[in-house]
């Protein structure tokens, strides 16, 4: 059974006198350790299927089952108390607390969990470590560079072992080396952790590390061969 | 929510200046009202007790200030007779100033043995022994004494008069810790008062059961044909007429209370509102992260509760301190009103910067917890 279920969904919604319909229809299967990259031209509706998956947005009809919950039934509390659980979210623009140092960062969506004060500095320390930032721990993010930002961020999408970890065009705001980087780390906690990530990218590239790959077309969802640049990627 | 303590500190500590300057402004306006209430306090205290009722002031009639009161001491003895009357008082008054002042001293010269018949007074030094056989000795009131810096042993002037402080007293009474009590024919004698045979005013102690309207009347009507006509009212009814201006002052000053929590209710407010529309991203954030709009509603609520008391702690405390350090009294007509402190004003003070805490937090924290969170990942 797959983790991620989307049946028939559609999002629309009125900019002036326009309707504007970035999704119709659409039905999509996930499974669980899978990698699947989303790419797709400007308004073409990936970053709003990002959100409506990790439940930060509604969709206008349709559902969407994760891990057997049908999320589009949960009122916006129950969908809060279903993110922090279940949903890692990976922004573009890293957007840390500004006031919290590295580790406080990472510590916050814990702090929503039972959780006690020595069991959430266990699992934050291990994020750390996975991330390769364990020295830089008490560092704000104006003392970091962007890549390690990104790393952070990264640290916190995951430091609930949550059933998924989305990422909307992580890669975005660093040049093509941080990039890579960021991007082999993404590929290794999909490999080695067998976290299920859904990866929003313009980038064909970035696209191509991803296992499953996935286009969006005036909201029509395409699912292409895999390209050879990934095939190469994945040692195929 | 104390584990997002270390966050809502730093997030009021991100702009200090600001959190500061409102943290200030809050602590000045609950010092006002403080203040504003310790005077209040004051004037509900100067007719609490069973003794204002039980109590008459015989004074000379159509007088109001005690330098115009020349009452008949020999006036006692026939007060003393009469049924119903415990202890008749002569009292001569002296005061540096009959008009509204905040550093008013009135003396208060009386027998040296009445004056445990008739007050509730508690050496807190010094001795009766000194102030009873000692013609110029004098027992000061704690307010006064902090006021104008006094200790037994010294000498202190006022006017014509100079005493000797034989004693620091504290009363039950805050408004009588402004007083000074000497002996009455020290007082009398006292070059330029020249007032031998005539006192101020004389307190009558009224049986149990004695009805004090009556007994106004009745004393009234005994001295018509006196040399001297007398208007005798129960001590409450006295002390209010002699302090009316200041009451109507007071009682308008309540409106100036109001005031001080309307303008700490505007600073958190708006403090906490620009804060919240500088982190409208932020709060999405967190919202992605799975903090529900009561969450993101608390933790706003948090900020503004904790700036508003962070003010009114301040003001309150700092106005309590003054208050009983410098004993400040008000006083018209030889009538004294103290600035009482007690830790009921200290709860009222800290239970109006909570309410207002809690009512500025309410719009910045409904914005902030019910906005969009995909619309506001946006914002810049």
């Amino acid at each position: 059974m797959p983790l991620i279920e989307i049946h028939a969904l559609t999002k629309e919604y009125a900019k002036g006198d326009q309707k504007i319909i970035p999704l119709q229809d659409m039905s999509l299967a996930i499974d669980k350790g899978d990698f699947v990259s989303l790419m797709g031209a400007s308004g073409s509706g990936k970053s709003t299927l990002l959100n409506i998956i990790a439940g930060i947005d509604k969709p206008s009809a349709g559902t969407i089952h994760v891990a057997g919950t049908d999320i589009t039934k949960l009122s916006r509390t129950q969908l809060a108390h279903w993110r922090a659980r279940h949903v890692g979210y990976i922004f573009q623009l890293y957007n840390l607390i500004p006031v919290l140092t590295a580790y406080e960062n990472i510590e916050l969506p814990l702090l929503l969990l039972p959780l006690t004060r020595a069991e959430r500095h266990k699992r934050v320390e291990i994020v750390l470590e996975a991330v390769g930032l364990t020295d830089r721990a008490d560092h704000y993010p104006r003392q970091l560079s962007g890549g390690q930002e990104q790393r952070v961020g990264i640290a916190r999408a995951i430091v609930t072992d949550p059933v998924i970890v989305v990422a909307d065009e992580p890669t975005g705001d660093l040049d093509a080396e941080t990039s890579e980087q960021i991007l082999q780390l993404l590929q290794r906690l999909n490999a080695e952790l067998g976290t299920t990530l859904l990866m929003v990218t313009h980038d064909p590239k970035s696209a191509a590390i991803a296992r499953r790959q996935l286009r969006l077309e005036k909201g029509v969802l395409l699912e292409p061969d895999p390209p050879k640049v990934a095939l190469a990627a994945q040692g195929a | 929510m104390w584990k997002f303590m270390p966050y809502i500190a730093k997030s009021l500590w991100r702009n200090r200046t600001r959190s500061i300057l409102t943290v200030s402004g809050a602590a000045v306006a609950m010092f006002v009202f403080t203040f504003v209430g310790s005077v209040q306090e004051g004037m509900a205290n100067l007719n609490r007790g069973s003794q204002t009722e039980r109590t008459l002031i015989v004074f000379q009639a159509n007088r109001f200030c005690p330098y115009t009161s020349f009452v008949p001491e020999d006036y006692t003895r026939t007060l003393a007779k009469m049924p119903g009357v415990l202890e008749a008082v002569p009292i001569k008054v002296y005061m540096n100033n009959c008009r509204a002042s905040l550093d008013v001293v009135v003396f208060n010269g009386l027998p040296p043995d009445k004056l445990l018949k008739i007050r509730d007074l508690k050496l807190a030094s010094g001795d009766w022994s000194t102030f009873e056989k000692q013609r110029d000795a004098a027992v000061v009131g704690n307010a006064l004494a902090k006021r104008r810096n006094l200790s037994v042993g010294q000498r202190f002037s006022v006017g014509a008069a100079t005493v000797m402080v034989a004693g620091i007293f504290t009363a039950a009474n805050a408004a009588e810790e402004s007083f000074i009590y000497t002996h009455l024919e020290f007082l009398q004698r006292t070059r330029g008062l020249n007032s031998v045979g005539t006192v101020t005013q004389i307190e009558v102690l009224l049986a149990d059961g004695t009805d004090a309207t009556a007994m106004c009347r009745s004393i009234d009507e005994k001295f018509r044909g006196g040399p001297i006509q007398t208007d005798t009212r129960p001590k409450g009814v006295f002390q209010t007429r002699a302090v009316g201006d200041l009451v109507e002052l007071i009682g308008f000053a309540h409106y100036l209370g109001y005031a001080c929590a309307f303008l700490v209710l505007t600073l958190v407010g708006t403090t906490t509102l620009m804060a919240v529309q500088d982190r409208v991203r932020e709060h999405a954030v967190l919202q992605t992260l799975g903090f529900s709009w009561v969450r993101i509603f608390g933790l706003v609520m948090m900020e503004s509760l904790i700036v508003s008391l962070l003010g009114g702690c301040l003001g309150t405390g700092l106005a309590m301190a003054m208050l009983s350090w410098k004993g400040l009294a008000v006083g018209s007509e030889g009538v004294t009103i103290a600035f009482s402190t007690s830790p009921m004003l200290a709860a009222a003070g800290l239970l109006a910067t909570t309410l207002v805490g809690l009512t500025a937090g309410l719009l910045p924290a409904w914005t902030a917890a019910r906005a969009e969170i995909v619309e506001s990942l946006r914002s810049i």
